[in-house]
């Protein structure tokens, strides 16, 4: 990697990082939203006719694990001090 | 009774007729009579998907799954095979995800997902829909006759086409947000944004197709939802029972036929057997109640032939009373 890029990621830490990462939050919530509203039969919650919302499965593809995860993960205390 | 004639007379607007209600009634057999007779002066396209009680049959034609088949001039057969519509529709998304992101198979849950989904019921039928709305905007036809299959949950679509519109347009809502944090994000740390432009498209087309199919079914100067019934206890009940689930919905039956019905001339002749006397004289009964329940919704009494109505000629004579009744609805009580 060039010097120069190099004092472009440090720039960019310091300016942007923060927004972003908060950006891509709010971003991975409605994502998560989304999911819900048109995958939500993988996890017995049916919204969209299954015949359609196939039509958007392949889109969706590269979510589905870690949204399977993060949806039917466990939930305790811990998470609300996090 | 005013008969087909009189129905499209009526409503000169009318480009889709509906034979709904349960099966076994001669649903079929009316859809094949009503192309028969409109396919006399304009195009006309029969459509049914129902492998048992099918058009093949009553045409004595193999025309399953075989696409829009012609029968004679100006009238064709479609016989949707929708398990083998739901099979190539399940794997071209498979293939299209595999193609996407260069799978060498699928992960076998997300498989196992996309099968239990294609076994749903509720798949079935609104494939079913799918086609229709498919034949109809397509609009080669001057005249559309749908055989439908018993309904289903399937045919809450209707009710729910509004919600549903009103939920894809929240969603495409959803979707621009997305887009936009996501656009803002990608430009912040210079990443790629994937697939935003499909997923509205895809939405956009979901919605499209919904409404569409309510179009179909509740435009009351084009379409026709035609109830079948025969003069028997369980038939009436369950005739007043589609009608009220018709109402539930917004929707109005345009007009009632009452299928197989013995001639009231049995009763009075002397040579009747005493056998068929008992069940004319039963008939004549239930066909006073469906005159006091369903009055001037029927619109045709199509009586029973002394043969199974199958090829075009026994049809013919099916399509004759149908068109223009030759008896009042009195003469059969």
């Amino acid at each position: 990697m060039g010097i120069l890029s190099r004092i472009r990621e440090v720039v960019e830490g310091m300016a942007v990082h923060g927004q972003a990462t908060s950006i891509l939050r709010i971003k991975a919530q409605i994502d998560n939203l989304f999911m819900i509203i048109t995958l939500g039969d993988m996890l017995g919650i049916p919204l969209l006719p299954p015949y359609y919302s196939l039509r958007l499965l392949p889109y969706m593809y590269p979510n589905i694990q870690n949204w399977k995860m993060y949806m039917l993960r466990e939930r305790d205390v811990t998470d609300r001090i996090s | 009774m005013i008969g087909l004639k009189g129905l499209l007379e009526r409503r000169p607007g009318l480009r889709v007729l509906i034979y709904a209600g349960k099966g076994g009634l001669g649903k079929t057999t009316l859809s094949a009579a009503s192309s028969l007779l409109l396919s006399e002066s304009k195009r006309v396209l029969v459509f049914s998907t129902d492998p048992q009680a099918s058009l093949s049959d009553v045409f004595e034609r193999d025309v399953f799954g075989k696409g829009e088949v012609k029968i004679a001039e100006n009238l064709y057969v479609l016989e949707i095979d929708a398990d083998k519509r739901i099979n190539e529709y399940v794997a071209s998304i498979k293939k299209k995800i595999i193609d996407m992101y260069r799978l060498d198979k699928l992960p076998p849950d997300l498989e196992e997902y996309i099968d239990s989904a294609a076994a749903e019921p509720a798949m079935y039928e609104s494939a079913v829909y799918d086609a229709m709305v498919d034949v109809v905007a397509e609009g080669k036809y001057d005249y559309y006759i749908f055989d439908m299959p018993p309904f289903g949950h399937g045919i809450r679509m209707v009710a729910m086409a509004d919600v549903l519109s009103q939920w894809v347009e929240k969603i495409t809502e959803l979707r621009k947000q997305a887009y936009e944090y996501g656009r803002v994000a990608a430009s912040l740390k210079r990443a790629k944004l994937t697939y935003e432009d499909e997923i509205l498209k895809e939405l956009q087309y979901i919605r499209d197709r919904i409404v569409a199919f309510r179009n179909i079914i509740t435009n009351r100067e084009t379409s026709a939802l035609m109830v079948v019934v025969t003069p028997e206890r369980m038939s009436i009940l369950d005739t007043e029972k589609a009608l009220e689930m018709f109402s539930s919905l917004g929707l109005e039956a345009a007009g009632i036929v009452v299928n197989q019905v013995y001639p009231p001339e049995l009763a009075k002749s002397p040579d009747t057997p005493e056998y068929i006397r008992n069940r004319v004289e039963e008939q004549r009964k239930y066909m006073a109640e469906i005159k006091q329940k369903f009055g001037d919704m029927v619109v045709s009494v199509v009586p029973m032939l002394n043969r199974e109505p199958k090829g075009l000629e026994a049809l013919s004579l099916v399509a004759k009373e149908l068109w223009s009744p030759s008896k009042s609805l009195d003469d059969y009580i």
